[in-house]
């Protein structure tokens, strides 16, 4: 073993691998020391605040529990009642996949295209921009209530919709039509996936279009041979974050419906808001938000697995 | 190559951000001492707190041993807050309850109250009449009721007298009303009645009617004729014969748009709702009074209030019971009207001039419609499943609501719903 200094680094790691693992130099001991010591608020923050609580949300969900007298054993009998008994929790499902299958899709969407408009160098392109990340930043609360009166049955959106010779629904009164009215709502948001894909557009090389470009491929050919493949990153990462945030949606519902009409627009989480604090069933509540997370684990796996055959990165070269 | 995006970073980023279980962290530190401020917990805005603290103040100039900490907490969170206190075992001393007072009662979460009534020798029958043991359960009182006003008819003076109609008393019976509303409704621009979808309001009809939601024994009863016969006539009052405007109709007016609104706005011209309408009223543009529900069958009317318990965390109850005596008793429930807050629980007050003749009033006001109504208040069911059971009903009324329908066919399906939760 020699210990020359010029020596490859490699060669000194593979000997500290092989000889004392454990012994601990002071200098990484000290490392190691402000390692722990820099993560230990995240560290404590998780073990006390999320890990602790879902561990213990997982014994809750096994039991009958108010919140004020001790617990009750039922085993898994709260996962029983939701799957086999509450016609309600299938219901809430349903409506969250609606409304996650269209809102996560039509989102991307949008944003990709307002993106690649945002793109283009056209006038005034960086008011553009800020105009399109503007509704982000309106607390929901706000956007909710214009939302209300956009959506009204004689409404400005059933207003413009009749000059095209359709006669609007009652949005947020109508059953059928509630879902569609939180998916527009949702559309409000795209503002903050545009942002991202843009920048993701902006770091796509020059070069790339200009072969392209004597290559004789037009503006759209361009987009799905260049541009799209460059974005694929940022646009799975949208979709990624769109999933987990659309299956959790609480606040469009809580405060536009409470749910209504009829469980119409009821979601899985504002059910077990519900059920927990208003009906005082911890226990249901926290086995519903064990299915959630079983549900979206499920989904974002599914994502993850497929992504490698359209994810795109560059240092991976096909 | 400046904008690599790697793999792995997107993969930390999109676990990071994770996938969210619910965070239920109850952690408690226990209440205060024996001898320290009493933690008190109410809901409701800046006038509820200004009229609660000027109570307070005065059970402490008379009582400068003890101190009452008030705490508001606004009303869309409170059964949240207060239920994270108690089961932190953190407790208030003194908690304002209504409808949902069994949900604690049952789960001897609050303290009876009958004994400390009598060592006080406090008659609740003498103070506050029929109201005195709204909030028993079991034959127990675990509140005692502190703010408490019967649903009154407000009615647009103008607009009777311009489709000459005589003003509501409490000896029309709900043809009387329909007849006037088919007077005062002036199709698409004005409507006679402001709705009944709200329970304080269809239930006096079903309770008018003779029927019951939850019968004596504690059966549920929701489907029963009279129900169905009350459910139905507050629809076709709306869907049918145009009298009120439609959830479509009150949408187009504005966001969050109802009766009351609505009625301010002079737009329909009776609303059935709580004291709570006088305030804004007094600075509205319209020419109004109010007089007690009308009657079917029998009288019948609900009534809104609220009253006050003592949480089994309270260190020291004795001393909360005291608080709770003197804020009930006349001096401080005279508060609750010279600040224009609600309806005092407390019958001499209700019935002296400081509430028939209040000095904030701009106009005269029949304060009596309040004292008349008292008579005939029913008794709604403070099931401890009352959230549910208001789920029960708005889950199955809501298209109902917006587009009309059947009400044996909704209150059959409830009926069925209710039995289920009820059995649990």
């Amino acid at each position: 073993m020699s210990k020359t200094i010029d020596e490859a680094p490699g060669a000194v790691r593979d000997a500290r691998r092989a000889g004392r693992r454990r012994t601990m130099s002071s200098r990484s001991r000290k490392e190691a020391f402000y390692f722990w010591l820099f993560i230990s608020p995240w560290l404590i923050g998780f073990v006390g605040f999320l890990l602790g609580p879902m561990i213990a949300s997982i014994y809750i969900s096994l039991t009958e529990w108010d919140s004020f007298t001790p617990p009750e054993w039922v085993g898994l009998d709260n996962y029983a009642k939701a799957l086999t008994e509450d016609p309600v929790f299938w219901k809430a499902l349903g409506n969250t996949f609606y409304y996650a299958a269209i809102s996560v899709p039509l989102g991307l969407a949008i944003g990709v295209w307002l993106a690649n408009l945002l793109n283009k160098r056209v006038r005034g392109r960086k008011l553009f921009r800020t105009f399109i990340y503007l509704p982000t930043l309106v607390p929901l609360v706000a956007t909710a209530m214009v939302f209300k009166m956009v959506l009204a049955p004689s409404g400005p959106l059933n207003e413009a919709l009749s000059w095209i010779g359709i006669d609007g629904p009652n949005w947020l009164l109508d059953p059928t039509w509630v879902k569609p009215a939180l998916i527009v709502l949702s559309a409000w948001g795209a503002g903050g996936a545009t942002v991202l894909l843009l920048s993701a557009m902006n770091g796509i090389p020059r070069e790339l279009y200009e072969a392209a470009e004597i290559d004789g491929a037009g503006a759209w050919r361009q987009f799905w041979s260049v541009t799209f493949p460059q974005i694929t990153p940022v646009i799975f990462f949208n979709l990624i974050m769109g999933l987990i945030g659309s299956f959790q949606i609480f606040s469009q519902v809580y405060i536009l419906t409470a749910g209504g009409p009829d469980n119409a627009s009821q979601m899985v989480v504002p059910l077990l808001f519900r059920e927990a604090f208003s009906f005082y069933h911890f226990g249901y509540a926290s086995a519903v938000a064990w299915l959630l997370f079983v549900v979206i684990m499920a989904f974002t796996l599914i994502a993850f697995r497929t992504s490698r055959s359209w994810v795109f990165y560059e240092q991976e070269v096909k | 190559m400046e904008n690599k995006i790697r793999r792995r970073t997107l993969v930390q980023a999109a676990a990071t951000a994770g996938v969210a279980a619910p965070v239920l962290a109850a952690c408690g530190s226990g209440g205060g001492d024996a001898d320290g401020p009493l933690k008190m917990v109410v809901w409701g805005g800046d006038l509820d707190k200004e009229t609660y603290q000027a109570r307070i103040d005065l059970f402490e100039a008379e009582n400068p041993d003890i101190k009452i900490e008030l705490q508001l907490i606004p009303s869309d969170q409170y059964e949240q807050k207060v239920q994270t206190m108690i089961a932190g075992g953190d407790g208030p001393d003194i908690m304002q309850v209504a409808e949902g007072v069994n949900t604690y009662s049952s789960k001897s979460q609050i303290l009876p109250l009958d004994d400390y009534a009598k060592d006080a020798g406090l008659d609740l029958e003498q103070r506050f009449g029929p109201v005195g043991n709204l909030y028993s359960y079991e034959d127990k009182v675990y509140a005692i009721p502190d703010r408490s006003g019967a649903m009154i008819v407000y009615y647009n003076k103008d607009l009777f007298d311009a489709a000459g109609v005589a003003y509501p008393t409490a000896e029309w019976t709900q043809e009387d009303a329909q007849a006037a509303m088919e007077k005062l409704t002036v199709p698409g621009t004005q409507w006679g009645y402001g709705g009944a979808g709200w329970w304080p309001q269809w239930w006096s009809f079903a309770y008018q009617n003779g029927g019951q939601i939850i019968d004596d024994s504690g059966r549920p009863t929701a489907n029963s004729p009279e129900v169905v016969a009350a459910l139905q006539w507050a629809n076709d009052l709306a869907h049918k014969d145009h009298f009120v405007p439609t959830a479509a109709e009150y949408a187009d007016m504005g966001p969050d748009m109802g009766g009351d609104p609505a009625f301010a706005a002079g737009k329909v011209a009776m609303n059935t709702t709580g004291f709570w309408a006088i305030g804004g009223l007094l600075e509205a543009d319209i020419n109004w009074d109010i007089a007690p529900l009308w009657r079917g069958a029998q009288q019948a009317v609900s009534a809104f209030g609220s009253g006050l318990a003592i949480s089994r965390d309270s260190k020291n109850p004795e001393r909360a019971f005291k608080a709770i005596e003197f804020l009930t008793g006349a001096d401080a429930q005279e508060v609750i009207i010279d600040k224009a807050q609600d309806v005092p629980a407390n019958l001499e007050v209700q019935q002296s001039d400081a509430f028939l003749a209040p000095a904030w009033a701009t106009k005269p006001i029949n304060m009596a419609a309040f004292g008349e109504s008292a008579d005939f208040i029913f008794r709604a069911p403070f099931i401890p499943q009352w959230n549910e059971m208001q789920a029960a009903f708005n889950d199955n009324l809501g298209t109902f609501w917006n587009e009309g329908g059947d009400a044996q066919t909704e209150l059959d399906k409830i009926q069925a719903q209710l039995e289920s939760i009820i059995s649990d």
